[in-house]
């Protein structure tokens, strides 16, 4: 009872908020760089720094070159200090710590994640490609599926 | 990166014969501003459509809660309409958490319920509706420790075992439980943010802050996991039991969410499945 009336009290002493207005959507700059493009840039980016260290145990210079120059497009494309977000994670063409460890001691291994590697990131690139309509943002996502495509046929 | 078990995209549905539904002393409403929907797996897929939206593909496995439909290109128009698993069925939301792995073996929750409460704030009779089509996110992906974590692991049936931020060992015939607690101050305005937080935040002193003015019932999630023993091998798609975090997409009908918090949260009710004083 005592609560009760302490709830009523309380609801007849204290105004509610007043009604929100309208929610407004998601934020999409004028040049068409939205929620997609930007979750791509920085999960691009994430998995990148974590290739650099895996291709850097093998002797492919295709792929070292690449990922350093995908790296430098992807971050001109941010629109907000860079926060990796995905660190730790277990995401799809992204090689964790653990794996680059074993590698750094296996060459089986080693060669089974940069083909992980590149085929799980393939597969993110495609389904970047359909779902990405800002066009520099596009060009990087095809420059990028060129590199794996090229790779990936290299051995 | 993937490992060879992770091809399994398609799930299991569970077993929904563990739905527990308070019980009451005839006659006197419980004075606890609550109430629940149960959603067992619907799904599994490394899809998360408010981090990575439009990216089929691109994310950490998750397993998904309620609405069957939700994917990678969920929208509020794409989710309204279909249907889900949770009880109430009305309910068609979108709930979903990093997969838990155990020897790299994905192991789902089998007991799954999400609690909508009055407490944290000093004035239930004051909290809103949630907003139709507000995305929330809760606990910290990226935590490296207990310091910047608010997860929650503990064993059912097992109160003797003390909570941790990371997984517990719990004793045999136990489950390994979390909790995680969602923000409930809401700015007013925005359906989501671009970092998908700032747009909620946890109250102050049991109210809602300045910034944050409309207090809206607190989601927590509380999760059953058929494990017990050693935490060796135990990992979730994010990292640690630290990371643990969970995402929601609101699309109870408008009707049914209003009538729940005005029925059981603004008077400080205990409601059921059906939103009815138990």
């Amino acid at each position: 009872m005592t609560a009760l009336l302490l709830v009523g009290l309380l609801a007849a002493c204290q105004q509610g908020p007043p009604p929100p207005p309208p929610p407004s959507p998601a934020t999409t700059s004028q040049t068409g760089y939205g929620p997609t493009e930007r979750a791509f840039v920085e999960l691009a980016i994430s998995t990148g720094e974590q290739a650099v260290k895996l291709v850097g145990l093998t002797g492919r210079d295709d792929l070292k070159r690449n990922r350093a120059t995908e790296l430098t497009e992807l971050r001109k494309l941010l629109d907000a200090p860079y926060a990796d977000n995905h660190a730790g994670h277990d995401m799809p063409g992204m090689p964790t710590d653990a794996e680059i460890a074993l590698a750094a001691t296996s060459e089986e291994a080693r060669d089974q994640f940069v083909r992980a590697h590149l085929t799980e990131s393939l597969e993110v690139l495609r389904s970047a490609k359909q779902a990405i309509t800002h066009p520099p943002t596009a060009a990087v996502v095809e420059l990028m599926e060129r590199h794996r495509t090229e790779e990936l046929a290299a051995g | 990166m993937r490992k060879p078990l992770f091809h399994l995209v398609t799930i299991l549905a569970l077993a929904a014969g563990m739905l527990s539904i308070p019980v009451a002393a005839q006659g006197q409403p419980v004075r606890v501003a609550e109430f629940l929907a149960e959603c067992p797996i619907s799904h599994r897929l490394p899809d998360d459509p408010i981090v990575l939206p439009n990216l089929p593909g691109a994310s950490h496995s998750h397993d998904f809660f309620g609405n069957h439909s939700t994917d990678a290109r969920s929208t509020q128009q794409s989710l309204e309409g279909q249907r889900g698993n949770c009880n109430p069925n009305a309910d068609i939301s979108s709930y979903w958490v990093p997969t838990l792995y155990k020897d790299n073996n994905p192991i789902a929750p089998t007991i799954v319920t999400f609690y909508y409460l009055g407490e944290g704030v000093n004035n239930p009779a004051a909290i809103q509706p949630l907003p139709y089509g507000l995305k929330i996110v809760a606990g910290n992906a990226k935590a490296t420790g207990d310091a910047d974590s608010i997860a929650r692991w503990s064993c059912l049936h097992a109160g003797q075992v003390n909570p941790s931020k990371n997984f517990v060992q719990c004793p045999a015939g136990t489950m390994l439980e979390t909790y995680l607690d969602f923000p409930q101050c809401w700015n007013g305005r925005d359906l989501d943010s671009a970092d998908h937080k700032s747009h909620m935040a946890y109250p102050v002193a049991n109210a809602c802050p300045s910034s944050h003015p409309v207090a809206v019932p607190k989601l927590r999630m509380v999760l059953r996991y058929p494990v017990n023993g050693s935490t060796s091998g135990l990992r979730l798609a994010s990292g640690s039991g630290q990371t643990m975090h969970g995402d929601f997409f609101n699309v109870w009908p408008r009707s049914e969410m209003e009538r729940r918090v005005r029925n059981c949260i603004n008077v400080v009710i205990k409601c059921d499945h059906a939103g009815n004083q138990v």
